[in-house]
């Protein structure tokens, strides 16, 4: 083992993953949904949520999550807009603007009301110049898309000049203009590939575009502070944190996401399932960072295991086969309890098996509770599942990176190294 | 709060209207969407059956050589621990560097970490001119595979030993880059070391 406390910091994701954490970004006002195993966290979430921000790193991790969120929520939109679902638009228009008015509120906690104004009036322009775009592609306009790319990229420049001025300069505009460029064009290009049925690349834009905005709202953390404080925002633990969010949240949203095209037919479901395949590799090479490559290996087998299974359920659901359903659950637990069994023994038993057990089988309950919702088309029900399980994920985070920060760090090398053999390099330098 | 919840909400209004009209879309001939794959949702459902997630993770190959051509350094690799006082081990040739193999491996997320003498008693030792890199200049770190991974200097900097950015040099991230550290600074012949090191800073090529 590379770092032996890692086991800990492997439980704690599932732990946290799976019972909710109280660290949570302020980017939902509405009430989650409440499963019968997710209830009292889901009130739990709404109270954290209401809470501005305590710390800078957590507003770092809050806009990267946010932004990452709207990246998600933009590109599926649009991607009903092309395929017109008249039934999933507006829920998913609705929850796109719950994350627009989260983001205004760090922005106001970050920057102030006044600049949070004028940035909800350039993001709000930004949202719906993104609808006219995909309503271009959808009615194969392409006057339509040219009018939207030219206001999409005229929304990059305002979005630039306004970073710059909130910033007092310690951002370009032209740097900042530069990424939302970037984000703009990657929702663009998605909706055109999509609707001409490439949806292998698609999909991997997709993912590219939520990882991208990752960096963004990091940009937008640090452009708030002075550059004494923006330097420790960028700390290793900070990012590794970043890193962790994201790949997590991406596991969460790529599942989802894999749930959703089921329905779609084999050759969207497919795309949709390589990107969840390439967020189990980095996620396992992410693990084998800090518990060493043997450790790695055990990860990625018992984590293959948890999504197969989420996978068997949600065919289960789409082929309307209850029989295959039942054994899909039964499977899912037994999955469940052999992970906590490997949990539970990587960290010496010092996690017991039983709670782990519970945790890891609340987590599989919310993803198969949320493609249940989806095929009844109570869009609105797995919107919110969705976002509940999205934002638990910075606390998984959260924790991870706590432990590893109290159990990896007195295991550092202390102090420099002596790799000097007697000074005639000094005597030579001099 | 000073955010302005009654424009908003007309906001969020006028964007349901907005896509509500979008929505509709099937109705509108200005608004027929391409055709898509949704006739077929039992393909979906045998795909979904079918699905095989990702397995067969491989440790990365260990680094066995590293080679700096802008000063001069090829040299084998030796793997390097932690002492019993929680010092990072030292290469024992002063003509040859080694890697902190507990640590992450070049190549992995995280920072490998390589370690070299700037000298000896009697001389210069394999990371004399380690100072002398710059942004932009390339190491090359040769694996036991065979495969060659190149890392491009981002900054070269010196500290004092006793404010060693421990974080900075060791601490698990998940972008894959490396340190290349060595003694620098003043020569402290109270204590017959070097007070300062000498940390070069490189990412990964992508």
């Amino acid at each position: 083992m590379r770092f032996r406390t890692g086991p800990v910091a492997l439980a704690t994701v599932v732990l946290a993953a799976t019972v909710g954490c109280s660290t949570s970004p302020a980017g939902s006002s509405s009430p989650p949904a409440s499963p019968p195993a997710a209830g009292h966290h889901a009130t739990k979430l709404a109270a954290a949520t209401a809470a501005a921000p305590t710390s800078l790193g957590q507003r770092r991790a809050q806009f990267e999550q946010l932004l990452g969120l709207h990246a998600l929520l933009a590109v599926r939109l649009m991607r009903a807009v092309v395929a017109a679902a008249p039934d999933f638009v507006p829920v998913a228009s609705a929850s796109l603007q719950d994350n627009t008015d989260g983001l205004s509120r760090l922005v106001t906690d970050a920057y102030g009301g006044a600049q949070a104004d004028r940035f909800g009036q350039l993001w709000q322009r930004h949202v719906t110049d993104l609808l006219s775009y995909a309503r271009g592609v959808a009615g194969q306009d392409a006057a339509a898309k040219q009018t939207a790319r030219a206001a999409l990229l005229a929304d990059a420049e305002a979005y630039g000049s306004w970073l710059a001025g909130a910033s007092n300069g310690r951002v370009r505009a032209s740097a900042a203009a530069a990424g939302v460029r970037m984000h703009v064009q990657e929702l663009m290009t998605q909706a055109d590939v999509y609707a001409a049925r490439d949806y292998a690349t698609a999909y991997r834009i997709e993912r590219q575009a939520y990882e991208h905005m990752f960096t963004a709202g990091a940009g937008l953390a640090k452009a708030s502070v002075t550059p004494e404080l923006a330097v420790g925002l960028d700390a290793p633990p900070e990012r590794l944190r970043s890193a962790f969010a994201m790949l997590l949240g991406e596991h969460m949203e790529l599942v989802i996401a894999a749930q959703r095209a089921t329905f779609a037919g084999a050759p969207e479901f497919q795309a949709a399932a390589a990107q969840v395949n390439a967020n189990t590799t980095a996620l396992t090479r992410a693990m084998g960072a800090i518990v060493g490559p043997r450790k790695a290996v055990e990860f990625q087998s018992a984590w293959a295991q948890h999504v197969e299974g989420l996978m068997a359920y949600t065919a289960a659901v789409a082929g309307n086969d209850e029989a295959a359903k039942a054994t899909a659950r039964q499977n899912l637990d037994a999955f469940a309890a052999r992970l906590a069994l490997y949990f539970s023994d990587i960290v010496r038993k010092e996690l017991p098996i039983q709670p782990l057990t519970r945790a890891i089988t609340a987590h599989d309950r919310h993803l198969t509770d949320h493609v249940d919702a989806y095929a009844a088309k109570r869009y609105d029900q797995a919107l919110r599942m969705e976002r509940e399980g999205y934002l638990q994920m910075l606390g998984v985070a959260n924790t991870l990176v706590g432990a590893i920060q109290k159990t990896v760090k007195p295991q550092l090398p202390v102090g420099g190294s002596q790799t000097g053999g007697g000074g005639s390099a000094h005597h030579r330098r001099r | 709060m000073t955010w302005g919840r009654l424009r908003l909400a007309a906001g969020a209004a006028a964007l349901v209207l907005l896509v509500g009209c979008s929505g509709s879309g099937a109705q509108d001939p200005e608004l027929s969407p391409p055709a898509r794959s949704q006739d077929h949702p039992a393909n979906g459902v045998d795909a979904a059956r079918g699905f095989r997630s990702a397995r067969g993770y491989r440790a990365t190959p260990v680094p066995v050589r590293v080679d700096i051509p802008r000063i001069g350094v090829s040299s084998a690799l030796i793997e390097l621990g932690r002492d019993a006082d929680g010092a990072v081990e030292v290469p024992e040739p002063f003509g040859v560097a080694g890697w902190y193999a507990p640590g992450t491996r070049p190549g992995d997320p995280g920072s490998a970490v390589i370690l070299g003498h700037v000298d000896s008693k009697r001389g210069p030792a394999v990371f004399y001119r380690l100072r002398e890199l710059r942004r932009g200049d390339e190491v090359r770190v040769g694996r036991a595979d065979g495969s060659v991974l190149r890392f491009v200097v981002e900054r070269t900097e010196q500290f004092d030993k006793q404010r060693f950015p421990t974080d900075d040099v060791y601490y698990p991230t998940l972008t894959p880059e490396l340190r290349l550290v060595t003694c620098g600074g003043l020569f402290d012949h109270s204590i017959g070391h070097d007070r300062s090191n000498i940390i070069v800073f490189a990412a990964l090529r992508t």
